[in-house]
């Protein structure tokens, strides 16, 4: 089990002329906490989308060696990726707005068991206990995210930090070998980014989920990820460990010299 | 002036205009010589206020559309309410509370399952024990079928008559009432139709479902639009197969002859009514199992961000068809009663305005909810067939759509999510009209972050 957990040869991504993923190429290793950065526009959250099947690159090839052995992800549809072990969540949070927290966490434990549209009609003493199992699997993960005194609160009225937990659950209860978080902190106070560094950590640790975060706060990036990609242009233009990439030129000349480059230098 | 504000204004006001349009497309005509009187006399014209005093027309339907209404609102802010949009969502219930909610609510059920029972048995006069069965009881089944649909999948299929039709001819054709060849040998009894016609008519949806259920709002909608048409035209049109615009030979009764047991259906309806209402119930409790199971939570999910919906690996395109299937097999089965009880149909009966008439059903009872759909069906076609049998002074027949329409559009006024909403769909309307401000509303949230 030496393969990568992504494998992502040579992906080029095209709208018409726009060329939003230039020869990318880049891939995560198994437990690993990766991250990928740069400026607004560089084709990060177009990699994300490449990686979960809503986007279906032109050129190269992506892998991913999931549980259920390789799966070559391009073409293939979002939930038959996410049945592979991706989960992810979204730039803007999308939750289920009309669901309490709790059943939007059910919905994802529940989406891979069979369909069976028979039992769930005559709601037979089977699916009576798989209801029950994917009850308790809920429970226990919105445990995890310290999330059990909002179980019933709709969705909607929770808090960015909560709803940003929740999506983590969420992703989690579709039993993932690996997470994908958009810009997870965007949004929060510092206290929750503390909140949200920690929990990112445990479900790597305690879960054995390998993270892929997109971020735009450098505090939480370089505290949290073992290795870093830099996207700029839609080309990858760096790549190492969070102190090799803090005195990268390419990288900080990428920084400076867009609107980014304020923040960037704060950070970096 | 607080009551006065402007969107009460705006509302109010469009209701007044509403009562007046509806007024003069109702009333009287003019003529050459004084092409005014049709609008005058709209508004001067009076009939009896329920016998009591003479009032003008419009004040006559106004007070229905009102007491019917207010008589819901009031039942509804009674103790049944807590009892019947129950605790189902909530997730760590206090079990005894719930066990008695539930028990409550069984026993509700079984005084109105009772009710229905009883009610032939009160009701005599023909006109209204067929109209129970033609008009009442095969409406709720329908329109609890379009509710998988419209209301729990949120696809809206304008073209649901074309599954009911399937379900008819079908019926037709295997009891050897139609110019094709019957597929057997003997003519068979119109029960061994309904596996057949319901295989039929989920295989009609799934044919259907699988290109178009890609498709998202308006597209299906003009697409399903077209399939009801389609279908209408072809049996119009494929004369030597359905018999054209003439339509059927006698189909045969239903009858049981298992044993001992026998029994035909005849001309009496009440019979018939009783198959009905067990079916009826039957698919009622499949729906309601449904609706709270995995499947029902997926098409929720669906419904409200496909997006989402799929990176937690659901997949939007199977979940469509199978509402679809779900849907089209209630309006296959009624398709075989209709078959079997009206003994004789034609393409006339599956037309675009029959589709729209069951969706006026669900939207008027509330789309998503079960109870609301059977009660907004029951009101609506109680009413209808009570102004056709016994109309009041100056009303005609043609004249209903033009009511009905009224009150659809009075309903999306003041009471968008419909008469008897889902908890989850009141709450998604919500969402949609006021975004952040559900805090306010839900009163249960915890908000000390930023909210972006």
């Amino acid at each position: 089990m030496t393969s990568p957990l992504f494998e992502v040869q040579n992906v080029t991504l095209r709208f018409g002329g726009v060329v939003s993923l230039n020869n990318v190429s880049m891939h995560q290793n198994r437990g690993e906490i990766l991250a990928v950065i740069g400026p607004n526009g560089a084709g990060k959250t177009s990699l994300f989308n490449s990686l979960t099947g809503v986007y279906a690159p032109q050129e190269g090839s992506i892998t991913f060696n999931g549980e259920h052995g390789a799966l070559s992800i391009i073409g293939k549809k979002p939930y038959r990726v996410n049945a592979a072990g991706v989960a992810r969540t979204f730039q803007a949070s999308r939750m289920f707005s009309a669901m309490t927290a709790f059943e939007n966490v059910k919905i994802g434990a529940e989406s891979h068991k069979g369909l069976g549209v028979v039992g769930a009609m005559l709601r037979g003493p089977s699916t009576r206990r798989h209801e029950r199992e994917t009850d308790e699997r809920a429970w226990s993960l919105l445990r995890f995210v310290g999330l059990e005194q909002q179980a019933n609160t709709l969705s909607a009225s929770l808090n960015y930090g909560a709803r940003r937990r929740l999506e983590i659950a969420r992703g989690l209860a579709t039993s993932p070998s690996v997470l994908l978080l958009d810009e997870p902190a965007a949004g929060t106070n510092p206290a929750e980014k503390n909140e949200l560094t920690t929990l990112i950590r445990r479900v790597r640790d305690e879960m054995g989920v390998s993270i892929l975060l997109i971020e735009h706060d450098m505090k939480l990036v370089m505290s949290l990820a073992e290795r870093l990609y830099v996207l700029n242009f839609g080309s990858v233009i760096a790549e190492g460990a969070p102190d090799e990439i803090r005195s990268n030129p390419a990288v900080i000349e990428a920084y400076l010299g867009s609107s980014d480059a304020g923040t960037a230098q704060g950070g970096l | 002036m607080k009551y006065l504000n402007a969107p009460a204004l705006k509302r109010w006001g469009s209701l007044v205009a509403l009562y007046a349009i509806v007024t003069v497309m109702t009333g009287p005509p003019g003529n050459q010589s004084s092409p005014t009187l049709g609008f005058t006399s709209s508004f001067s014209e009076s009939v009896s206020f329920f016998g009591l005093f003479p009032a003008p027309r419009g004040v006559f339907f106004a007070a229905l559309f009102v007491i019917i209404g207010g008589g819901l609102a009031l039942y509804r802010r009674t103790a049944l309410k807590s009892v019947l949009s129950g605790a189902r969502t909530a997730v760590a219930p206090r079990y005894a509370a719930l066990t008695q909610r539930k028990a409550t609510r069984g026993v509700f059920y079984a005084i109105v399952l009772l009710v229905a029972i009883v009610l032939p048995h009160v009701v005599t006069d023909p006109f209204w024990q067929s109209a129970m069965v033609s008009q009442i009881a095969i409406y709720v089944l329908l329109a609890i079928g379009l509710n998988v649909v419209v209301g729990f999948a949120g696809l809206l299929d304008l073209g649901f008559v074309a599954f009911y039709a399937i379900g008819a001819y079908t019926t037709a054709w295997v009891t050897g009432a139609l110019p094709a060849a019957a597929p057997f040998h003997h003519a068979i009894n119109p029960f061994w139709a309904i596996p057949i016609a319901i295989v039929f008519v989920m295989i009609a949806g799934v044919v259907l479902g699988l290109p178009t259920l890609r498709l998202r709002g308006d597209y299906l909608a003009i697409v399903t639009l077209g399939f009801g048409e389609i279908v209408t035209i072809f049996l119009n049109n494929l004369y030597g197969v359905t018999g054209g615009s003439t339509g059927s030979n006698q189909i045969p009764h239903f009858s049981i002859h298992l044993g001992p047991l026998k029994y035909l259906w005849g001309l009496d309806p009440v019979p018939y009514y009783y198959l009905t209402l067990g079916f009826v119930v039957v698919f009622l409790v499949i729906f309601s199992a449904l609706e709270h199971s995995r499947v029902g939570r997926s098409w929720v999910a669906i419904r409200e961000d496909e997006i989402a919906a799929e990176s937690v690996g659901i997949n939007p395109l199977k979940y469509k068809v199978i509402a679809f299937a779900i849907g089209a097999a209630s309006a296959g089965f009624a398709g075989v009663i209709t078959g079997g009880q009206s003994l004789f149909i034609n393409p006339a009966t599956f037309t675009l305005s029959f589709s729209i008439n069951i969706l006026v059903l669900v939207i008027f009872g509330g789309m998503g909810s079960i109870i609301g759909v059977v009660v907004g069906s029951l009101i609506i076609q109680t009413v209808s067939m009570y102004l056709i049998h016994t109309p009041p002074a100056g009303f005609q027949n043609s004249d209903l759509y033009i009511y009905l329409g009224a009150l659809l559009i009075a309903m999306m006024i003041f009471r968008p999510a419909g008469i008897w909403p889902s908890k989850r769909r009141r709450r998604e309307i919500q969402y949609v009209a006021t975004g952040e401000e559900l805090d306010q509303i839900n009163g249960t949230s915890d908000v000390n972050g930023e909210t972006v």
